[in-house]
């Protein structure tokens, strides 16, 4: 392989930087008293003030922070910190962090959901997992968690049932040999934390009480109206894995639709609490198990940010190689996944899961393993490639993927039953997708050009050429356009990266079990194929990290499910929320 | 012999033959499908028990034990009477068409001429456009007895779907019967020895088809039972041998609607041109037929309920009224 020099950026950086002293100053400018101090990790903006903060910072032209990309608390000894971190979609650049400080013993903060609706998920996990209740939120109710759980999970004096302890390894909880069967005590076994007062036998969950888009509401008991409330899933063919749709339906068109969540939620911040920094990267994989390349990757450049390394020019673009092939793959089933959605039994999907295996031999003779890959190290990747990868990668990005993605293209875009039944279905208008926080192909679907690659770009991104493809109507036709788009986008990259690939060092340093993490915090992010995946880490100099978040982007995309999916027809529904790409892995985390 | 009992004993004889025909004919249809949505979803599929030629011959038989050991579930809510019965309801309907549809002509033996039908109907379309009709009330009944939303539903998009589609289906055959002048299949096959109806009526032919696979729910029209929607419609509760029952009819609907495609259209056992004709050029018929249903399940994704409602009343209907009409007004051109 020829090494090449790197071809000049193709987009100049964003001129306008994000610089947290002139937003600060701005602020001051309009309202002197609400910023309480300042930082290079953020602005830290008095309680009370908040709203208004974050209504000017919106709608303000010149600052124009449309974006609410991330939103999470911080459990700190004496107080909780509420983050936000604002964007612009049409400046780009880094986003910048919003703080609020919140007393611990009475934890209320005004919602921001009048000004960011895409706060409303955010918030209620928020809720759910730290006790901070949000003033004017309009459904605060827990959303992982069951109603009625005991306790606050990420909070810090919260021990999970069995792993009491701080930090990994962890002593064994019977030293003496003994044992007791837990279901003799209780039927959860001891590994649930329930109320005090709960007698188990005779609990009943509260009563379901259904939202119907805000018209009226109609509760299951007293079904005499001609509405039925039908729960599609956990189980069910189509749910993508355990996700409950409460749906209220009118005959076949629904008439609200909620998502019930946190079926397989398994309180991965916390164990990346206890996990150290390193530990971390394989349960990154499971987040969304279809990605697990590209969730590497920007756990890896969150780490990298505290840390302060940089990435050897080899291992850069080892990296982009395979977060694209990871792109490449995981939008070619899409097109199969969501054709399953509407009907045709299984026969795309399986040629693009065959495509997919391809790749995954791939993976498997690099990483070790197929899908779960913990492949991505702080400051480099953990192998180099083997002898003849590149020809075999060679070999699917120049001809195979190309000739089956034009194969697909050409049966599956032109199919009347497919066209009259994705267009002008699910509608996502831009406002709406800009304001619900939608990330990925779904708000480049709704027709807004934002893309973390080129909005911020990280790794060695800004080195490819490539376009940003986005839809026009924001309908379920113009997000599987966008996957069959960005695929070729994707190997376009994949094409040049493969060119320039240079010789060299894989890593920074040498290889190593515990990584020193200086104090900060970072928000890192990258563009998964399902939209912005981001990490907000907070160290305190401990080999462990002090916060661990994740921004997942198919739990945010899916709060505009209600809204794009009332005065459809239940079939329509399964389609939208095939058109999201939702993998519950990620969603509940 | 009294020539009365004779005639019963024969369609003894003859009912139960195709009774058994149908029912391990049913069995390989699985086997079939199986094996050309395999190949057509880049798989190899089934080819183990009982490897014959790399074809699993005793798979249906295999599937067949696993579905009777499987646990006969009825739900606690479910009207149990009705219940059990919706689905010997689809079978019996199911099976009831192919008492008028001829296998093969009229041969003698020792001076008795045996027919190769169970029942010379003379108004056999009828009968067959009576039993399709019924054979919606095992999916109504299953799915509404089960008290399952999923079910109702099935059975409601059913319903709808069948009503709406047998409108034109009774017309795409209204062409023919005009055509040839009769109700009776027997003397619509026996017409057709040297030139096939498909040739008066081609229109008539593609109405029949999709209103066809619109009736015994088929992929495009697989609405009751769409699996990413509804689960399974009107069987979600179905398991065991009850639920086998209703895959059986399904199967055998598709057998009886590619029969009739057949024999009104495609002149039944006649072979082309008048050559050779016998039993083997109906069943190669309604291979190819079948096949193409096959094909239509491995490839097309599914309409949406108003969709299918709209085609079905906007479209075919207006076509198929056009082409009766189109086919009356040349027939009383040409003085028949």
């Amino acid at each position: 392989m020829a090494v090449t020099e790197p071809v000049a950026p193709a987009v100049v950086k964003p001129t306008t930087t994000n610089d947290p002293q002139s937003i600060a100053d701005q602020i001051k400018a309009k309202y002197p008293d609400a910023v309480e101090s300042l930082s290079a990790q953020g602005i830290v903006i008095r309680r009370d003030r908040l709203p208004d903060v974050a209504r000017f910072l919106r709608d303000s032209p010149a600052l124009s922070f449309d974006y609410l990309n991330n939103l999470t608390s911080v459990d700190y000894p004496d107080r909780f910190e509420v983050v936000y971190h604002l964007s612009s979609i049409s400046r780009g650049g880094a986003p910048i962090a919003l703080k609020v400080n919140v007393n611990r013993e009475n934890p209320t903060v005004s919602s921001l959901v009048p000004v960011y609706r895409g706060a409303d998920f955010q918030e209620r996990e928020v809720y759910d997992m730290m006790g901070i209740r949000f003033a004017g939120h309009p459904n605060l109710r827990r959303i992982l968690m069951w109603e009625g759980f005991e306790g606050y999970p990420l909070r810090k004096n919260y021990h999970e049932p069995y792993y009491e302890e701080e930090h990994k390894p962890f002593g064994t909880r019977w030293d003496q040999g003994h044992h007791v069967i837990a279901e003799d005590r209780n039927p959860w076994h001891d590994n649930v934390q329930y109320p005090p007062d709960l007698d188990a036998t005779t609990y009943k969950p509260p009563r379901d009480e259904i939202r119907t888009a805000g018209i009226e509401n109609v509760s299951v008991t007293k079904l005499r109206t001609d509405k039925i409330v039908l729960n599609i899933g956990p189980q069910h063919p189509s749910t993508h894995g355990v996700l409950r749709l409460k749906t209220t339906i009118d005959g076949e068109t629904i008439v609200a639709v909620e998502p019930v969540l946190g079926y397989l939620h398994r309180n991965h911040e916390k164990i990346g609490e206890r996990n150290t920094f390193l530990q971390n990267m394989p349960y990154t994989d499971r987040l969304d198990y279809f990605t697990s390349m590209a969730n590497n990757h920007a756990y890896a450049i969150a780490v990298e940010k505290l840390m302060g390394v940089k990435v050897p020019e080899r291992a850069e673009y080892i990296r982009v190689i395979m977060v694209e092939l990871t792109r490449v793959i995981a939008h070619m089933s899409l097109l199969g996944f969501l054709y399953n959605d509407l009907g045709a039994f299984y026969t795309p999907l399986l040629y693009g899961l065959e495509e997919r295996e391809l790749v995954l031999d791939l993976f498997e003779s690099v990483a070790g393993s197929r899908m779960m890959c913990n492949y991505m190290r702080f400051g480099g990747v953990a192998r180099d490639l083997p002898e003849g990868w590149l020809d075999r990668c060679q070999y699917l990005v120049d001809e195979r993927l190309p000739r089956v993605l034009d194969e697909m293209g050409n049966y599956l875009i032109g199919n009347e039953v497919f066209r009259a039944r994705t267009k002008n279905v699910g509608i996502l208008p831009r406002d709406l997708a800009i304001n619900y926080s939608t990330a990925g192909p779904v708000l480049r679907g709704s027709g807004v050009k934002y893309d973390v690659r080129r909005a911020e770009p990280y790794s060695i991104y800004d080195r490819f050429d490539f376009d940003i493809p986005v839809g026009t109507n924001g309908d379920v036709y113009d997000r599987f356009m966008m996957r069959f788009w960005e695929t070729q986008q994707s190997l376009r990259i994949l094409k040049q990266a493969l060119k320039q690939i240079p010789a060299g060092e894989i890593m920074t340093g040498k290889k190593n079990y515990q990584v020193r993490v200086p104090k900060g915090e970072a928000y890192g992010r990258g563009e998964n194929p399902k939209g912005e995946l981001g990490f907000y880490l907070v160290s305190d100099g401990s080999p462990n990290p002090y916060r661990y978040h994740v921004r997942a982007p198919s739990f945010i995309n899916l709060g505009t499910l209600n809204e794009m999916a009332v005065g459809h027809k239940i079939a329509d529904l399964i389609v939208i929320l095939g058109s999201y790409d939702v993998v519950m892995g990620e969603v509940d985390r | 012999m009294d020539p009365l009992a004779l005639v019963i004993i024969e369609a003894l004889i003859k009912s139960i033959v195709v009774i058994i025909v149908l029912l391990t004919g049913f069995a390989y249809l699985t086997l079939m499908e199986r094996m050309v949505v395999a190949r057509i979803q880049v798989r190899v599929g089934p080819n183990r028990v009982g490897r014959v030629f790399g074809i699993a011959a005793l798979q249906p038989i295999a599937d067949a034990i696993k579905m009777i050991f499987k646990e006969d579930f009825i739900p606690a809510n479910a009207d149990k009477l009705i219940y059990v019965l919706a689905p010997g309801i689809a079978v019996g309907t199911a099976l009831l068409a192919w008492a008028v549809i001829p296998l093969n002509p009229p041969l003698t033996i020792f001076g008795y001429t045996i027919n190769f039908e169970i029942a010379n109907v003379n108004v056999a379309v009828l009968y067959l456009l009576a039993i399709g009709s019924l054979s919606i009330y095992g999916i109504v009944l299953g799915g509404w007895s089960a008290n399952n939303k999923y079910s109702l539903l099935g059975a409601l998009r059913s319903t709808a779907q069948m009503v709406s589609y047998e409108v034109s289906l009774g017309l795409s055959l209204v062409g023919v019967l005009m055509v040839s002048g009769t109700l009776s299949l027997t003397q619509i096959v026996q017409q057709q020895s040297m030139i096939w109806n498909v040739v008066w009526q081609p229109l008539g032919f593609v109405i029949y088809l999709v209103c066809a696979l619109a009736e015994i729910n088929r992929v495009p029209f697989d609405l009751p039972e769409a699996e990413t929607e509804l689960v399974a419609g009107y069987q979600t509760e179905y398991s065991s041998l009850k639920f086998a029952l209703f895959y059986m009819a399904e199967y055998i609907n598709m057998l009886t609607i590619s029969a009739i495609a057949s024999t009104v259209f495609l002149g039944g056992y006649q072979g082309p041109f008048g050559i050779l004709p016998g039993v083997h050029w109906l069943l190669i018929k309604m291979l190819i037929f079948i096949f193409i249903f096959m094909w239509i399940r491995g490839t097309l994704p599914r309409f949406r309920y108003d969709q299918l409602m709209r085609f079905g009343w906007q479209v075919l209907l207006p076509l198929a009224l056009a082409n009766t009409f189109v086919t009356a007004v040349v027939l009383v051109l040409l003085g028949k």
